[in-house]
């Protein structure tokens, strides 16, 4: 049963997914393009230099990526199942209905974590060539609080698509734009590293959100 | 004394200050088919999403198979095979792939079942099926409904999008199959053409409560040379 869960969010998602590594790959490629053009040019001081006396990581422009590809990705799954209120067919199935809620979302994180972890390794590998190790792990541990943003974009979004009535969807967005306002708020590399944990938290209990939404659902709760 | 498959007392229902009925209790027992029929607004849809769990009514309560609908355990519900109003399924799904996904779940599904009648339909497996026609569509979602060979059948406007050829077809083939399987069905219709040669026993609902409940061949009896459809009418009033 749970490969068929897995594949029901396959069917769902998988031109959707291909769309989002298409993009990733060709942001990725344009901006590590960049780069090599400008250390080709200028040499590979030049980021050094840019890498420990400005606030940036010179990978700004995949910074909304991971954002966009969460929000997109829980579309593509919970959109259909509220559509019609097909949400009963999936709770019908004779299945525990939180496990099942549980799948679905934990198919839809691995795919993101899958994504991001590839381009994170990418990332790395190409900017090893130019920097210290450190210097490079000071980028990817900026770029860790775009991808929690990601996650955090999918668990909103997510329990905004199952929330039945359009005044608690209001409320979940403004929550969702003052969290995700806050991951974004600094533009200073590493300024999120001393609480990362805790916004860590704060993502993983917003699957609860999904379980609020369904309770509400089977409640009958409507406008 | 066995429980009847389907228990509802004193169901009580509100959307906001709008009641939809009061203290409505009903039984449904094993091996019987059973109507309700109701103009449109008059809660039939309100009384299966009670029944399914999708909604909790403002008072009174339902129990299927002896459980309370409000936590229907998963192996109660493999027993009960349930048919949305509108025919809905994974429409993004394809005749195969949905097969696929239904089977997995269900320990005695009927494949045979499922794609004789796609064969009837003259459907390729790889048909999407929200590029077929209503009708095709809502013969997908009953071919699914019978290879899930549950115990209970909850059809909620099942006549919707057949046509006329077609729905009386289904009305006799879903009595021989109910009949001869000893399955249980609890079905609600606006379209009342066909059903009193499908039905044991109807329940006719209007707003707010329940206007008649008896076996159908009793009602048919009260009222001499009348199909059901014209007691319908009769009871509820011309639209």
């Amino acid at each position: 049963m749970n490969r068929m869960i897995i594949y029901k969010e396959w069917l769902k998602t998988r031109w959707a997914l291909l769309g989002v590594v298409l993009t990733f790959a060709a942001v990725t490629f344009y901006c590590f393009l960049n780069l090599s053009k400008v250390v080709e040019i200028r040499g590979a001081e030049l980021l050094w230099e840019a890498l420990v006396e400005k606030d940036t990581v010179l990978t700004e422009i995949l910074k909304y990526l991971p954002l966009a590809a969460g929000v997109i990705l829980a579309a593509c799954q919970f959109l259909p199942e509220v559509t019609h209120k097909r949400l009963k067919l999936t709770l019908h199935l004779p299945y525990s209905q939180g496990r099942m809620l549980l799948n679905i979302a934990l198919y839809g994180l691995a795919a993101l974590a899958v994504i991001f972890a590839l381009q994170a390794l990418v990332s790395a590998l190409v900017l090893q060539q130019w920097v210290v190790w450190e210097l490079v792990a000071r980028i990817l541990r900026t770029m860790a609080v775009w991808y929690l943003a990601g996650w955090a974009g999918y668990l909103f979004a997510a329990a905004v698509c199952l929330e039945p009535t359009w005044r608690m969807r209001a409320v979940l967005l403004v929550l969702a734009a003052g969290f995700v306002a806050l991951l974004f708020k600094s533009e200073v590399p590493e300024a999120y590293n001393g609480f990362f944990p805790v916004l860590l938290l704060y993502v993983v209990l917003s699957v609860s959100l999904l379980y609020h939404g369904v309770a509400r659902f089977k409640e009958g709760k409507q406008d | 004394m066995e429980e009847p498959v389907i228990v509802c007392e004193n169901l009580t229902h509100y959307y906001g200050n709008r009641k939809i009925y009061e203290n409505l209790s009903f039984e449904v027992a094993q091996g019987n088919i059973v109507g309700l029929l109701g103009k449109n607004g008059t809660g039939k849809t309100t009384t299966i999403n009670i029944l399914m769990g999708y909604l909790k009514p403002r008072g009174g309560s339902c129990r299927i198979f002896g459980e309370d609908v409000q936590h229907i355990s998963p192996a109660t519900r493999e027993r009960i095979a349930l048919l949305l109003e509108g025919h809905v399924q994974y429409s993004y799904m394809n005749i195969a792939q949905i097969e696929k996904f239904y089977s997995a779940f269900y320990p005695r599904w009927n494949r045979d079942a499922y794609y004789g009648l796609m064969e009837k339909l003259k459907v390729a497996p790889g048909q999407i099926i929200s590029r077929m026609s209503n009708g095709q569509r809502s013969q997908v979602a009953l071919g699914l409904i019978l290879a899930q060979n549950a115990d209970l059948l909850v059809l909620d406007d099942f006549s919707l999008g057949l046509d006329p050829g077609y729905r009386r077809l289904f009305c006799e083939y879903l009595r021989d199959y109910a009949k001869a399987e000893g399955k249980t069905v609890f079905l609600t219709s606006h379209i009342i053409q066909d059903l009193e040669k499908l039905v044991d026993e109807v329940i006719i609902m209007d707003y707010g409560s329940i206007l008649v409940q008896e076996p159908a061949k009793t009602l048919m009896a009260k009222f001499p040379g009348e199909t059901l459809e014209d007691i319908f009418i009769d009871l509820t009033g011309k639209y």
